[in-house]
């Protein structure tokens, strides 16, 4: 009977927990923030990804870059550079920089010395310079600098004194300081460099972080959570939530469950819209984010080299329903990669028609009169610009069923999925792209060139001449007009080409319990915690719930 | 015992030999390279799957290269995830114990239940209370787990909000992982909210321990109801009724040890079982543990997840299996010189 | 014994008769064996019964509830999923997916597993005592955890799964096998017509089998809702029947992000797997029931 005892006394020990008074895990949560996010980042150097899912967890949590975007304008404003100046012919770019900026002090690192000019030669040198100790360091793969073809436009970054950089460039580039303003270019620490460069840990770089941001890093445990905690010393003063979580959860109704349960305060990419608005509790936000969903091909392999099966696809798919029952009607319909909202938006651009006969003819001529067999690649996590793609996967199976196209679904967890696109295994897939600055050229250079066929972030690995010479045309000028008119000349080859078919820009959701104040997304780029906070209103909503909770206890 | 206890110790190195041995040939059964798939290290270069060929011994001959992998696996060398790329033997190391302790504590409530439970039905035998604990444990066994825990998380978490939905823990606690089992972690760890913790992390295993526990408990309520009745019909049952014991202490004295006896038997069966549903279970409450990992493995079709943990995952039902019998030993002489005691 | 002959000849009805003549008076166990028979039906003439494809959707009406729900429509009985599937046509499809392929699993593996263990429970010795301890190993681990395994190796999908169900299935069978074999060989009408010079095969086949077959079937059931539980979880998982297939772990997977604004998506994929356990566990019940009443009749 010695069981008996130890199930009694266990049981008294949990009612003696329960007894308990909830004053300091109240504070607890209401110092923290959690947030439940769809993916694991990759690394925590935003430097070597496009993943959204990385940048939003690394990017505005971690770092800061020399200058930033503000407002609803998207002007350039200066963040790590208090300044800067652009030659006429702009060739040179001069920032200066700001002082008393403290890196991080963590376990594993503590500076002695503030942000100065050589931080950001370290950062940008690592990427343009392939004999830099650290440039090979994760691979040595900097997709975004090779999509814009940084190192060839970058001739030297000369430091002038501590607090001042010149960068030389080659050519003149209108969208330069817009790149340097993405969540990429963020400044790495070159200090922390150094000693791990000395213990023979480089690669530690980029997993144990060390930036200048908001918040640090303390623990990530992988698919499961990351911990940070603010950085007292930020030098915009210091964020108002201590301990920020990244619940990491890739179910789509796991985040709905734990954010209805109040396991989380914000969550990423919520489904079942009404049930959120329904509640009184919770708010559902949204923003209007540049981006495109679409449906690629691989252009290497058959029978997608084909133009003509391309072209079938086209017409066999039926957007206006992938629209309605996908996005349940809160998106537009692509008519281009561009959105509507973007300056160099073509309006003369047409919707494709829907038209199975053709598709049929079509693919007749291409020699397959009886169809085929087919990988569609879906996505497994929910992203601005393709909230459901297993479902769009599971509709396009049905249409392209009445061609005689079978169609294999194929899925694999989120970071798996985009590395085994890069490597080209794939036949068709859906994805997408959210910009990183407003302008054009972020959506015609890294989502088709060669140069990001190359790097895999052009996974139609699509590569066509002509377009690659008009969009390098189109950053030489400054001209509005002569930008937009060649922009037109490559969305004209994109729609004879058609590697891959634009479905649907979409706006960007979130979900948040209504005592949690602060802006955290931006039309573009991530996520950002450094303005959010509690609102006090909650320990009073909270009291309520636990008195109600041990009524029996508290009897007033 | 001594007789016994070699017995045992050379099932359980006979089992060792052919799991291991089976994980062996499941690196040839997974499409791929044998090599690749024995150490996860996708996207080496050609120098390097060189280095790893050699490794791994390759060119020799079969027995000698499974006992190579004999060697890497004593030695904690459970190779690369393919998905992850992370160390397989770490990643096990900090989700077994989860599981561990989360089928355990559903272990535990099946047994608090349904031994008692079934002990009435053998009482009341054919009467209404019997009828009723038989019925109702029959649903229980016939619920698909998977659909109980929605329905349990749609009532208990979000209509009632009583306990959460996911994980071990409130993620603001920050709790080292020491063992890996939350509640030992909790009390090791120098948080300043630890009995907080503790209290939360009790919170968030009631759930999905219930859940798992139905069907066991459906499970041990037949077997203790089954044990029971034979007790009760037993000779020296009669005899002690007819030596003037009361009916309680006829139960309480001799009838409920007997019959305890005969279920300790079944219990390591029942873990098996129970582990296999704390798999799905997992699933549903994101329980960070091994089932769930698994799962997940098979789904992305990484092999070498799938063969190491397989290999462990089975390893520890058998241990287990094998703890029971020799607490049963212990408890019960006769057991000791059967033949085939299983 | 009720004597309805006038003649006195003495008719015995079969063993198998006895247990049914037994069954039938047992109004629960009935009621399982109707909804049994009624799920069999089901799963053979689904394709004719279902009013809708159960893949393709009809795109005006998404996510409609019940008919019994204020929204409902009544030509769509139990509504309809995210893509306008009808849910009632998927049910009945899913029927003989997930109940049929059970069926079909349990006969398949009964058959193999009956045959292998009458013809071990024929030998002796070395061989015999090997197959126990491996039966011993492979019945110690549990059928989910096998049948994933299985999976695991093959990789997912239906056909796999169904062939993993089969493989977890057999060793049961020929546990139950061997031993009731084993056990009527000692009894003496087998002796009888070993003295009359049968061959063993001839023995089990005209002897002991008409005396076993009510045991095989009692695990039959057994196996029955074993085999719809780890179909439909591992179609829930994933890994077994695959997108579009209406097969029921999987409709109540593809459900799942409807959860909280379609719920019957969720709920009636559970109540059919629900019910269709509950009436093979009935059935099985049943017929252990009358086993048990024939033993002491």
């Amino acid at each position: 009977m010695n069981c008996l005892n130890s199930f009694i006394s266990a049981i008294l020990l949990i009612a003696l927990l329960t007894a308990c008074d909830d004053n300091s895990r109240l504070s607890l949560n209401q110092r923290s923030v959690i947030y439940c996010s769809e993916g694991s980042p990759d690394t925590f150097n935003p430097q070597l990804v496009t993943s959204g899912t990385t940048i939003d967890a690394t990017s505005k949590q971690l770092y800061n870059k020399l200058i930033a975007y503000q407002g609803d304008e998207n002007n350039l404003v200066p963040a790590l550079a208090k300044s800067w100046h652009v030659t006429r012919d702009g060739k040179k770019v001069t920032f200066y920089l700001r002082k008393n900026v403290s890196f991080h002090q963590t376990d594993y690192f503590t500076p002695t010395r503030h942000f100065n000019a050589d931080d950001v030669l370290f950062s940008f040198n690592r990427i343009i310079d392939h004999e830099h100790p650290f440039h090979l360091t994760s691979g040595g793969h900097y997709p975004f600098f090779q999509n814009i073809e940084f190192d060839s436009l970058i001739k030297k970054i000369e430091k002038i004194n501590d607090y001042t950089i010149r960068f030389h460039l080659t050519r003149a580039d209108n969208n330069f300081l817009a790149n340097l303003a993405t969540d990429f270019a963020v400044i790495l620490s070159a200090q922390y460099a150094e000693k791990l460069n000395k213990n023979q840990q480089k690669q530690n770089i980029d997993i144990h972080p060390i930036g200048t941001g908001p918040f640090k890093l303390k623990e990530y445990r992988v698919g499961s959570l990351i911990r940070f905690y603010h950085h007292k010393a930020y030098w915009q003063g210091s964020a108002k939530i201590e301990q920020l979580v990244f619940d990491i959860t890739s179910s789509n109704t796991g985040r709905l469950t734990k954010l209805l349960a109040k396991e989380c305060d914000i969550s990423s990419y919520p489904i079942a819209h009404n049930k959120i608005t329904q509640r009184s509790d919770l708010t559902l936000e949204s923003v209007t984010a540049l981006n495109v969903g679409y449906f690629g091909f691989n252009t290497t392999q058959a029978p997608f080299n084909n133009i003509l099966v391309r072209q079938a696809m086209a017409f066999a798919i039926n957007k206006q329903v992938l629209l309605d029952t996908v996005y349940q009607g809160q998106a537009e319909l692509a008519k281009s990669i561009l959105p509507e909202t973007s300056w160099a938006y073509d309006k003369t651009s047409k919707e494709q028609a829907f038209n199975l006969d053709k598709a049929k003819t079509l693919l007749a001529q291409a020699g397959y009169p009886d169809g085929f067999t087919m990988d569609l690649w879906a996505m497994p996590v929910q992203r601005p610009y393709n909230p459901n793609a297993i479902t769009m996967a599971k509709l396009i199976q049905a249409d392209l069923k009445k061609i005689n196209i079978n169609v294999d679904i194929v899925s694999y967890e989120w970071n798996t999925f985009l590395h085994r696109l890069a490597q080209g295994e794939h036949q068709s897939f859906l994805l997408g792209w959210s910009a990183d600055h407003p302008d054009p050229d972020n959506f015609f250079t890294p989502m088709l060139s060669c140069a990001a066929s190359h790097i895999g972030s052009n996974r139609t690995f699509w590569c066509n001449q002509d377009y690659d010479d008009i969009i390098h045309k189109a950053l030489e000028t400054n001209n509005i007009e002569q930008r937009k008119q060649l922009y037109t000349q490559a969305n004209a080859i994109l729609n004879k080409e058609l590697p891959l078919i634009p479905i649907a820009h979409s706006k960007r959701y979130q979900a948040r319990g209504n005592n949690i104040v602060g802006k955290t997304m931006g039309p573009f780029g991530g996520i950002s915690f450094y303005q959010v906070k509690k609102s006090p209103l909650t320990i009073a909503v909270k009291d309520e719930t636990v008195q109600n909770k041990t009524k029996t206890k508290k009897v007033n | 015992m001594l007789i016994f206890t070699l017995r045992r110790l050379s099932l359980f190195v006979f089992t060792m030999l052919l799991l291991t041995m089976l994980s062996f040939s499941l690196s040839f059964l997974f499409p791929g390279d044998a090599v690749i798939n024995l150490s996860g290290a996708i996207n080496v270069t050609p120098a390097q799957l060189i280095e790893l060929k050699a490794r791994y011994h390759t060119d020799s001959n079969i027995i000698w290269q499974y006992i190579i992998y004999l060697k890497h696996i004593i030695s904690g060398d459970l190779g690369l995830s393919m998905a992850s790329q992370s160390v397989i033997s770490h990643e096990i190391m900090n989700l077994l114990p989860a599981t561990i302790e989360l089928s355990l504590v559903a272990l535990f409530i099946a047994m608090f239940i349904g031994i008692p439970l079934g002990f009435i039905a053998a009482i009341r035998h054919n009467k209404l209370s019997d009828n009723i604990i038989l019925s109702v444990s029959m649903i229980g066994y016939s619920i698909p787990v998977f659909w109980l825990g929605l329905l349990a998380i749609l009532i208990f978490s979000i209509n009632l909000g009583w306990f959460p939905s996911a994980g071990q823990i409130s993620l603001l606690f920050e709790i080292e992982l020491v063992t890996g089992i939350q509640f030992i972690d909790i009390l090791l760890s120098d948080s300043p909210y630890k009995w907080q913790a503790f209290r939360d992390a009790t919170a968030h295993i009631v759930l999905p321990a219930f859940v798992i526990a139905i069907a066991p408990t459906t499970i041990f309520i037949r077997l203790s109801r089954t044990s029971m009745i034979e007790v009760l019909q037993t000779s020296y049952i009669r005899a002690a009724s007819a030596k003037g014991l009361s009916f309680k202490q006829i139960i309480f004295r001799h009838a409920i040890r007997n019959a305890l006896i005969k279920i300790i038997r079944h219990v390591g069966l029942q873990f098996a079982s129970l582990v296999t549903i704390a798999m799905v279970t997992e699933v549903i409450f994101s329980w960070p543990g091994i089932g769930r990992w698994l799962i997940v493995s098979i789904a992305q079709r990484d092999y070498t997840a799938i063969q190491n943990g397989l290999l462990v995952l089975s390893c520890f039902i058998f241990v287990v299996h094998i703890l029971t019998d020799f607490i049963y030993a212990a408890l019960n002489p006769l057991a000791r010189d059967k033949k085939y005691g299983t | 014994m009720a004597r309805n002959k006038i003649y006195l000849e003495e008719v015995f009805p079969s063993p198998f008769m006895q247990l049914w003549l037994i069954f039938r008076k047992t109004p629960v166990a009935m009621a399982g064996f109707s909804c049994f028979i009624f799920l069999i039906i089901l799963s053979i003439f689904s394709p004719l019964l279902a009013p809708y494809s159960p893949i393709e959707g009809q795109l005006d009406m998404l996510l409609l509830p019940p008919a019994w729900h204020s929204d409902g429509n009544v030509s769509y009985l139990l509504g309809t999923d995210e893509l306008g599937r009808d849910m009632l046509s998927r049910l009945m499809y899913g029927t003989s997916l997930t109940f049929g392929l059970s069926f079909v699993v349990v006969i398949i593996s009964s058959v193999v597993g009956v045959i292998i263990g009458s013809l071990s429970a024929l030998t002796t010795g070395m061989k015999s005592s090997f197959l126990n301890h491996f039966l011993d190993v492979i019945l110690s681990i549990p059928s989910l955890l096998l049948a994933i395994i299985i999976v695991a190796i093959l990789g997912p999908g239906i056909s796999n799964t169904v062939w993993a169900v089969v493989m977890v299935l057999i060793p049961q069978f020929v546990h139950i096998t061997r031993y009731a074999v084993k056990e009527e060989f000692r009894k003496d009408y087998v002796l009888a017509s070993r003295l009359d010079g049968a061959s063993p095969v001839r023995i089990l086949y005209y002897s002991i089998f008409p005396n076993i077959v009510d045991r095989i079937m009692s695990q039959a059931t057994m196996a029955q809702s074993a085999a719809i539980l780890d179909i439909a979880t591992l179609g829930f998982l994933g890994l077994g029947a695959q997108i579009p297939m209406p097969e029921w772990g999987a409709t109540l997977a593809n459900g799942l992000d409807l959860f909280y604004i379609a719920p019957w998506t969720v709920y009636l994929p559970g109540l059919a797997i629900l019910f269709s356990v509950v009436s093979t566990n009935l059935v099985g019940e049943g017929i252990r029931h009358a086993l048990k009443l024939r033993k002491e009749g």
